[in-house]
């Protein structure tokens, strides 16, 4: 087991260091800088060759790629991220202060996919075949298909455009519209209400996703040899279900929760990117527009190392749970 | 081979059992009819006309610029053709498509006789003459989107086409020889998986110097390929052990043989249900992308870039609902045809319908 985990921590290091090199690779082959996308937007600060030639050595844009990368890996050994370029700030003070709008987001949905889930999967495959099982069935399809930008642009739509004026308005983009000096209940219901949209965005997805995943893993679970016991010794079909059958998917069913750990953390950058919520997946997106080397490879480190954790915490509790899988 | 055969009549015989399987079926051949007639259906440009004596189809500068009939630029037409026919050879006569309406540009007035100017802004509400109603410019949606069906199609086959190609090797290459080839191929495989998609995507787009629809596709497809080598890689494994795989090796088959021959057969059906998901969601991918703005430039017809335009203007809701359920049918039923292939090909699912 030790040895397991020791090889697989050295491979991910490994992978690390080939991901970071690749997207380092990209980010500096995009065409311009980080001074020539914020200095080419305002005309009135043109600055002089020389001393723009001043700011690329200070922010060593005048070394070459690969030297530049040796120097991000040097100062992230030493547990340094480097600071943004365009934004002046250390990199993990930015991924702190974008942090917290994220996890809001993606938590509340997170919650709300899980409550919502398993008794919708539960019923799924308790009165599967029957007419109102084939209608959510469907439904939960249609809605997996759907795109989050048409739903996210339906919403602003439903909730902007045709409710104007009513209680049903919604605020469209930011996080908060009250100054942070207003009384804190009006702060929270502010911040509740720009909420709404994008959590309903980020949750109907996975909704959909997560309670087809439960309904096909029960229907592989009742087909077992030990549920046909269980009905024979005489066991209730809710406590078939329940007993027998529900606590032999929870084995797939943490893995999939391991595995959505990076889109946790991460967030959305489309839906974060049409609500304008300053969280982390908008700051990637930014951070690419703006060419700041800094951030996107602090970023990109983050996301991998955590879909790397996950997938690896989705293995060991894989033979955790289940005696019969070995981690070889 | 004769029981392959025979496989893929009875999977088909179970794939037509299933409605909406069928109906999703139904409906990407009728995308394709669209996108295969979309010059005749909507345009400015007549199908078949004859002028001067001779006949000319500039409907197929739909198709490419480079098709447009040199003599009606020699004549001064500009792109309007009703009027210009008339005037310059009266003898003249022209098939028109169904629908007249360009999907690059606004109708001017009296383009077609009696004809007005086509609304802009949100003026544009869908009407009689404008079924989906017109864009900012004064572009007819419709006709936009009878165009842009191409893209859709193409998006999905293409970048399918290629991901499966390059998930397939390199699934099968890990998978059939393991030890040090199958360490590569698995890291490649968990690297590209790693590096958030979009982002991957956004920086390629941004490097190359003029991205056209093509680009999209290609890199869709270089990004999107990991789960179908991991798929096969796992389908490999588990056939490389079978009985007729060691007796084409004792037959005297070389690996190459072997694997394209006697293991990519039986583990294609496994393989393209992932593949014709991918398609959908490439299809999200890529009006994703032109949605964001980093599409392909203007005049590509993408659905997705109608929906970028209804971003600064969410007055115009035409602008979303048309291309909206334009995009979500066409992702559905990709979808759909995957389960239902899933459900026609994989007999552990098979032996518990009975």
């Amino acid at each position: 087991m030790a040895t397991y985990l020791v090889r697989r921590l050295m491979l991910g290091c490994v992978t690390l260091v080939a991901i970071t090199i690749v997207v380092y690779a990209l980010a500096r082959a995009m065409p311009g800088n980080p001074l020539t996308a914020q200095l080419g937007e305002d005309p009135s600060r043109k600055v002089s060759a020389a001393d723009y030639e001043r700011m690329q050595r200070a922010y060593g844009l005048d070394k070459s790629w690969a030297e530049g990368y040796l120097q991000w890996a040097g100062n992230l050994l030493r547990g340094d991220l480097g600071r943004s370029i365009t934004r002046k700030q250390p990199v993990t003070t930015l991924i702190g202060e974008r942090l917290g709008p994220t996890l809001l987001v993606s938590g509340t949905a997170f919650l709300l996919i899980w409550t919502l889930a398993i008794p919708l999967g539960l019923y799924a495959s308790a009165r599967s075949g029957t007419a109102d099982e084939r209608g959510v069935s469907l439904v939960l399809y249609a809605l997996y298909s759907f795109p989050t930008f048409v739903a996210a642009l339906f919403l602003q739509i439903m909730f902007s455009v045709w409710s104007k004026g009513t209680v049903w308005e919604l605020p469209l983009f930011g996080m908060a519209d009250l100054p942070p000096d207003a009384p804190l209940g009006s702060r929270i219901i502010d911040v509740a209400r720009h909420m709404i949209l994008p959590v309903a965005c980020q949750t109907y997805v996975s909704l959909a996703y997560d309670t087809r995943f439960i309904r096909a893993t029960m229907a592989e679970a009742v087909r077992q040899d030990y549920i046909r016991t269980a009905r024979a010794k005489g066991a209730g079909p809710w406590r078939v279900l329940f007993r027998h059958a529900f606590r032999n998917t929870l084995i797939p069913l943490v893995t999939l929760l391991g595995l959505s750990l990076p889109s946790l953390v991460g967030g959305s950058i489309i839906i974060e990117q049409i609500f304008t919520w300053p969280g982390m997946g908008r700051l990637f997106f930014e951070s690419i527009r703006e060419r700041d080397y800094p951030t996107v490879m602090g970023l990109t480190l983050m996301f991998s190392v955590l879909t790397l954790l996950g997938q690896l915490l989705a293995d060991l509790l894989y033979c955790a749970v289940d005696p019969r899988v070995s981690v070889e | 081979m004769m029981a392959a055969h025979g496989f893929w009549i009875e999977a088909w015989r179970r794939y037509r059992r299933r409605p909406l399987a069928m109906a999703a079926l139904g409906f990407v051949g009728f995308l394709m009819a669209v996108a295969a007639f979309a010059p005749a259906i909507a345009g400015t440009k007549p199908v078949l006309c004859r002028y001067k004596g001779r006949l000319y189809a500039p409907c197929l500068a739909y198709v490419d610029r480079r098709f447009e009939p040199a003599i009606f630029a020699k004549d001064k037409f500009r792109g309007t053709y009703p009027k210009n026919l008339a005037e310059k050879d009266p003898e003249s006569w022209a098939i028109w498509p169904l629908f007249f309406q360009d999907p690059y540009r606004a109708v001017r007035a009296d383009e077609w006789p009696g004809r007005p100017e086509n609304p802009a802004m949100d003026k544009g509400i869908p009407s009689r003459s404008h079924p989906f109603g017109t864009d900012q410019a004064g572009v007819d949606v419709l006709a936009k989107m009878v165009h842009g069906t191409t893209v859709a199609l193409l998006v999905g086959f293409v970048s399918m086409g290629i991901a499966g190609t390059i998930g397939i090797l390199i699934g099968a290459l890990g998978g059939y020889f393991g030890g040090w080839i199958d360490a590569v191929t698995s890291r490649v495989t968990e690297i590209v998986m790693c590096i958030p998609t979009l982002v991957l995507i956004l920086a390629i787009v941004a490097i190359i110097e003029k991205p056209t629809i093509w680009h999209t596709m290609a890199i869709i497809g270089f990004t999107g390929w990991t789960g179908i080598a991991r798929l096969t890689r796992g389908e490999f494994l588990r056939l490389k052990g079978a009985e007729y795989v060691t007796a084409a090796r004792a037959a005297g088959a070389g690996p190459l043989r072997i694997m394209l021959r006697h293991i990519l057969p039986n583990a294609l059906a496994p393989i393209l249900v992932p593949i014709t998901f991918g398609i959908a969601a490439a299809i999200l991918v890529e009006s994703g992308l032109s949605f964001l703005g980093f599409g392909a430039p203007p005049p590509s017809a993408s659905w997705g870039s109608i929906l970028n335009g209804a971003r600064s203007n969410l007055a115009m809701w035409w602008l979303v609902v048309f291309p909206g359920i334009a995009i979500f049918l066409t992702v559905l039923a990709y979808n759909l045809v995957g389960e239902g292939l899933q459900e026609a090909t994989d007999p552990r699912l098979r032996e518990a319908r009975k």
